[in-house]
């Protein structure tokens, strides 16, 4: 099916190797020194985003990528993503911490969708994360496909297969470490991804070349996305405390440190 | 207050673990309570908690339903509430109603929280817990709108036992949807290595795959010492993201997927007992310990930080040769 | 200049079906540190017209504004490592407007201090004249917390009124800054592998193969790293990066020149405890422990949080000189301690430094090539400051290459000559460097005259000097058993190397125990393992697809090398002893990039020159913390 729109919802998130601790800010929690940390797109939207780019290839499709957080850190962050595919971003200037609340980034981010200009319903394959690493509410999608109207909907996606007259088969990770596997007639449908089956895409100076010559001039004129925080109240959020007192058996044999363990299993 | 307690059932007719949990979530609210049922067929689901207090099941059945499907399962939801009228909806965390809870939210016109961990009423208020960036930190909340429609996670609250007989009103709904299920996809029995149900996770780092003392890798013995501890102990198997990127099919550790992976990026597993092998990190591995409970490890730095304070018991010592005498030990 | 149809290397080694792509692009930038910073700055703002339209055209494409590039090896433009104290004339002429309250961790100097350490464990090899001193200021009463504070500051040294920064955020800050000016490009993830030459010009860079296993050999996604070509390319990835060690290898130092002196900075960022009594703004210079030839550092940062660390350099001789157990008895330092205990490591990280200063000047242009920042030797040997200078000289060289390009003049090696190294000769930057050239001399002699030469050439603004002849850094390194002769037996050092060898470790904590150094109590926090500094302050990762970029050219002299000082000094612990024997083994994931490999080998390169037998390429990864 040529011509495929494939709009990538997808935000940053802290690299995930920092360590994170909450404060309290003037709107609610926040993280500390969050301006600070580094940051990275979000893990699985950024499988989404990839799966998005190896199909458009596939099909002569294109691939949007709308992106919800604050402007300088999204133009950070970009400068990695954007050497890996081809893209054309959306940028709405608003939170992407994991507080905000998910009704509100779907609102902004379904306006940002419809807004796009030529965007064709019928050939319209919304991508994400089926969870985000902030937030983790594995929410905002589903509320955004419903806002567009969209109704075959998919979650947990390692898998899209699509055939010459546009359905597509779709394998979703359920419980027990097995898929489901569904047929659909094809566009529009919105697809959860979960890590997909493509190895992050090296970095290509002419894609970096190319996306930037349309994300500079994206970032500059991005929406500002202010989110209300209504509605949603925190009453606390911390990090538990879990330190536990850990017995360190140094110099055991082997054989006494497997009898062990094996008693502990077996109880 | 109205609460609607939503969930699916399974394959067999029953009602699911996690969502007999959900329900008492939705009964811990106080409150009337009312019950939802959506599947090939709800009867036996509706009786295996006739009593549970509530005082009036709604039920949507039939070939549509029989399987996960978002347009179906989204309908038959949305019909529910609306025919309830709930200022509460409490549904379990399964991947079926994960993947509609927040359309239907969107469809109702509710708030919507999922994934929480607890759920409590006191004066007059509803506070809800749940965890954010991936599982670092731990949140309460609070909402004034109604409805509200949440999602628990399993393992969290006691499975509600109230046998008996119910009385089912059926509603009639006529999904759109261009979505068919056309099967499941599950490891052979052998092959089956995440058990959700196990009271062991053991966890594969990526040490082994490292160089060992030797010089040499030893990825065969890795792979056969893995499989060995897991067929003598039904324990489920997770992994460190850095041992699922040099796994998969082909490679030493062909058993391994991305669907092992647990911490920052991968799943978050509720077991009694964890056994970590050959792990060594921080931040995101602590991730996939949080919902386990008794703790050991296995690794060779007396002075790891991770395991330290993380863990109950740590083993400074080879894994490769305490996995061998376990396994012998445990067949 | 050049012959663009013929290729520089052989293509034979690439695949079949596989083809390396170029790209055209006017200037291509190496590195992103403070230098490339003033250059893409200067380079911007002059650039634009007032109306966004461009002052000239790009010649790669023609339509176009001049398309200027910068690639930088590691995962994020904020991973660089320095705790920075700094005058900053450079930064505030480029940002007159300058609030510091727009960059995270920086703040203005409020006060300095300057701290002679004493040994309180008794396990440093003060040289005879050094313990007497220490006797003296301990008779006289001086010391306090075995520690004399210097009555004053010496100007040489003294930083206030300047400010202190974090490299990491100030460098995320200034990238911000340029690429909303919309003119540059940076491309993080991105290293280099080796300059395009034909014959002594330079034609542009050629970028690391991706999808190789270790060793380089092709696997599946391979892409073969692609020619950047350009009018010119701008130098600046520092004293380890590949592009300017290239260059040096190929055409030599100005005659009189070399960059032998080097040494290892390790950090830490630590937030300190609650009530602690430093002041934001606060400077400690500290010197004499653990080892006298050893620098150390603390910065207090806004919000209670201090940048900390030592340097390691190449003139203290030990053949087991690893910064970070040095780094640990440095903090536990009575006067260090009583500051920072009960703290808490946010972040953890390594790098080299050239301390040769204007004495190891590289060509700064050439045919198609300029140079700036450390790499181009514009450290300041006496007052130890390097980052307002590296930013100096890439605004020079901002400034001339718009000169150039206005004038539509070629980037040859005479237009470069009259334009950026005129200005920097004429500059601040080379009247200070001329004077601190000689500072360090005397600690080729040894670390009594070393601190004489440089006192007396900081007081004396560079007229005297303590003299002294340089080596190249492997003819310096002396043999473990003469290191350590009176106070470790051969048959002893025999003894531990074959125990620490079969266990995979090196040598150091067992040298440094039988030495008397004591044990460091792991508290979890501040003081935790090596490896967990790695993981918990460094954050450090390696993306696949990327092969080895640690290599031993002659492995057979590794297998007969006894010092292997390559192991020792790893600041990430990734070079690790090969039981087998042989070279040792390197592991990628745990690289932080330091470079310290380079001159910690004992071993010339098998084809001579200043080189030893390690060969350090650019490779992706390392730190993933912004905060050094």
């Amino acid at each position: 099916m040529k011509g495929l729109q494939i709009v990538v919802l997808g935000s940053i998130v802290p690299d995930p190797l920092q360590t994170l601790e909450p404060i309290a800010g003037p709107t609610g929690p926040a993280l500390k020194n969050e301006l600070m940390l580094p940051a990275v797109l979000d893990p699985w939207a950024g499988h989404a985003l990839y799966e998005a780019a190896s199909l458009a290839k596939k099909v002569e499709g294109k691939v949007y990528l709308v992106a919800l957080g604050p402007k300088a850190k999204l133009q950070q962050v970009m400068m990695n993503v954007a050497q890996k595919v081809p893209f054309e971003i959306v940028v709405l200037d608003g939170p992407a911490g994991g507080f905000a609340d998910a009704t509100e980034t779907a609102k902004a981010l379904a306006g940002a969708v419809e807004k796009i200009p030529g965007l064709d319903k019928s050939k319209l394959l919304v991508f994400g994360g089926w969870q985000s690493a902030s937030r983790g509410t594995g929410a905002v999608l589903q509320m955004v496909g419903e806002m567009l109207g969209i109704t075959d909907q998919f979650q947990g996606v390692d898998e899209l297969v699509l055939a010459e007259d546009g359905s597509f088969t779709v394998l979703e990770r359920i419980e027990g470490g097995c898929y489901q596997k569904s047929a659909c007639q094809g566009a529009p449908a919105l697809l959860g991804w979960a890590t997909g089956n493509l190895p992050e895409p090296p970095n290509n100076p002419q894609v970096g070349m190319q996306n930037m010559r349309l994300i500079m001039p994206a970032l500059a004129k991005a929406t500002p996305s202010p989110l209300k925080g209504e509605g949603l109240r925190y009453a606390s959020v911390e990090v538990p405390s879990q330190r536990r007192d850990t017995r360190i058996v140094k110099d055991a044999p082997v054989d006494d440190i497997a009898r062990e363990l094996a008693d502990w299993i077996r109880a | 207050m109205k609460v609607l307690f939503l969930a699916h059932s399974e394959a067999d007719g029953s009602l699911g673990k996690a969502a007999c949990e959900a329900l008492t979530a939705a009964k811990g609210l106080g409150g009337e309570l009312m019950v939802g049922l959506y599947g090939a067929e709800v009867q036996k689901a509706a009786d295996q908690i006739a009593g549970c207090g509530a005082a009036k099941f709604y039920g949507v059945a039939g070939g549509e339903f029989a399987t996960a499907r978002y347009g179906s399962d989204a309908s038959a939801c949305e019909a529910m509430a609306k025919a309830a009228g709930a200022d509460m909806i409490v549904m379990p965390s399964t991947s079926r109603a994960s993947r509609v809870a927040a359309g239907v939210a969107q469809r109702l016109g509710a708030a919507v929280d999922t994934r929480l961990t607890g759920l409590e009423a006191a004066d007059g208020k509803i506070v809800a817990t749940r965890w954010f960036y991936r599982q670092r930190m731990l949140g309460k909340i609070e909402r004034d709108a109604r409805p509200w429609l949440v999602t628990v996670d399993s393992g969290c609250f006691a499975a509600c036992e109230a046998a008996g007989s119910a009385a089912v009103e059926m509603l009639n709904v006529a999904p759109a949807t261009r979505t068919t299920v056309t099967g499941v996809i599950a490891p052979a029995a052998d092959a089956q290595t995440i058990r959700p149900d196990a009271k062991l996770l053991l966890v594969a780092g990526a040490g082994w795959g490292k160089t060992q003392p030797d010089g040499q890798k030893h990825l065969d013995d890795a792979s056969s010492l893995i499989l060995s501890l897991l067929a003598a102990t039904q324990c489920s198997l997770g992994s460190s993201k850095s041992l699922v990127d040099q796994s998969g099919e082909g490679a030493a550790l062909p058993f391994l997927t991305h669907m092992h992976q647990v911490g920052q990026t991968g799943s978050t597993p509720r077991h009694q007992k964890g056994l970590a092998t050959c792990c060594h990190g921080e931040e995101p591995h602590v991730v996939g310990w949080r919902f386990i409970g008794e703790r050991r490890a296995i690794n060779l730095d007396a002075g790891c930080g991770w395991a330290q304070g993380k863990a109950d018991v740590l083993y400074v010592a080879d894994a490769f040769a305490v996995a061998k005498k376990l396994a012998e030990l445990l067949k | 200049m050049t012959d663009e149809n013929t290729s520089p290397q052989p293509e034979g080694a690439l695949p079949e079906g596989f083809e390396r792509q170029r790209m055209d692009v006017d200037i291509a930038c190496v590195g992103f540190g403070p230098a490339m910073g003033g250059f893409l700055h200067t380079l911007s703002k002059g650039l634009m017209n007032e109306d966004g339209t461009p002052v000239v055209e790009s010649k790669a494409m023609p339509g176009m504004p001049p398309q200027v590039i910068c690639y930088e090896r590691a995962d994020d433009i904020g991973f660089g490592v320095s705790g920075v104290v700094t005058k900053g004339r450079g930064i505030r002429a480029s940002f007159p407007d300058l609030d510091l309250m727009q960059i995270p961790l920086a703040t203005e100097v409020a006060h300095e201090e300057v701290l002679y350490l004493l040994d309180p464990i008794g396990a440093s090899r003060k040289p005879l004249a050094l313990r007497l001193a220490d006797k003296a200021l301990k008779a006289l009463g001086l010391t306090k917390d075995h520690a004399y504070a210097l009555p004053y500051t010496p100007n040489f040294l003294r930083k206030e009124p300047g400010i202190l920064l974090s490299m990491g955020q100030f460098n995320q800050w200034a990238g911000g800054q340029i690429m909303g000016q919309g003119v540059a490009q940076i491309w993080p993830g991105t290293p280099v592998a080796e300059p395009i030459m034909f014959d002594q010009v330079v034609a542009g860079v050629r970028l690391q193969d991706q999808g190789v296993d270790k060793r380089g050999n092709p696997e599946a996604g391979f892409m073969p790293g692609m020619d950047i070509r350009c009018q010119l390319t701008v130098v600046g990835d520092g004293p380890v990066g590949n592009v300017g060690r290239k260059l040096d290898e190929k055409l030599g130092l100005p005659l009189g020149n070399h960059a032998r002196e080097w040494a290892v900075g390790m950090k830490m960022v630590v937030d300190l405890p609650e009530g602690c009594q430093l002041k934001e703004g606060t400077v400690l210079h500290t010197l004499g422990f653990p080892e006298p030839e050893i620098f150390g550092f603390l910065y207090v940062y806004p919000g209670n949080v201090a940048s900390l660390g030592i340097f390691v350099p190449s003139w203290y001789d030990s053949p087991v000189r690893t910064g970070y157990r040095y780094l640990q008895h440095w903090m536990q330092h009575p006067a260090i301690w009583k500051h920072i205990k009960g703290g808490r490591m946010r972040s953890w990280g390594a790098k080299s430094l050239q301390e040769s200063g204007r004495k190891g000047e590289p060509h700064l242009v050439g045919d198609g090539f300029a140079r700036i920042g450390e790499g181009s030797g514009t450290t300041n040997v006496l007052t130890g400051s390097g980052f307002d200078e590296a930013w100096t000289s890439g605004v020079l060289l901002g400034v001339s290459v718009l000169e150039l390009m206005k004038a539509d003049k070629p980037f040859t090696r005479e237009n470069l000559e009259q334009s950026y190294v005129r200005r920097r000769r004429d500059s601040w930057l080379e009247r200070e460097a001329k004077a601190a050239e000689k500072a360090r001399d005397g600690f080729q002699v040894g670390v009594v005259p070393g601190l004489i030469g440089m006192a007396l050439t900081g007081l004396s603004e560079g007229k005297l000097f303590w003299p002294g002849a340089s080596k190249k850094p492997h003819e310096r390194i002396p043999s473990i058993e003469s290191f350590f002769q009176g106070r470790i037996t051969a048959d002893e050092i025999a003894a531990i190397r074959r125990e620490c060898t079969a266990k995979g470790l090196p040598l150091h904590g067992a040298l440094m125990d039988r030495a008397g150094w004591p044990a460091i109590n792991f508290d979890g926090q501040l003081l935790v393992s090596h490896q967990d500094a790695l993981l918990m302050g460094g954050k450090v990762q390696a993306p696949p697809g990327y092969r080895d970029h640690v290599t031993f050219k002659n492995q057979n002299v590794c297998r007969t090398c006894d010092e292997k000082v390559c192991i020792e000094a790893c600041s990430g612990q990734a070079i690790a002893t090969n039981p087998e024997g042989g070279a040792p083994l390197f592991d990628r994931e745990k690289c932080v990039h330091c470079g310290a490999c380079i001159w910690n080998c004992s071993k010339p390169a098998p084809n001579g020159g200043e080189s030893a037998n390690v060969d350090f390429q650019a490779g992706a990864g390392g730190l993933h913390s912004a905060e050094n």
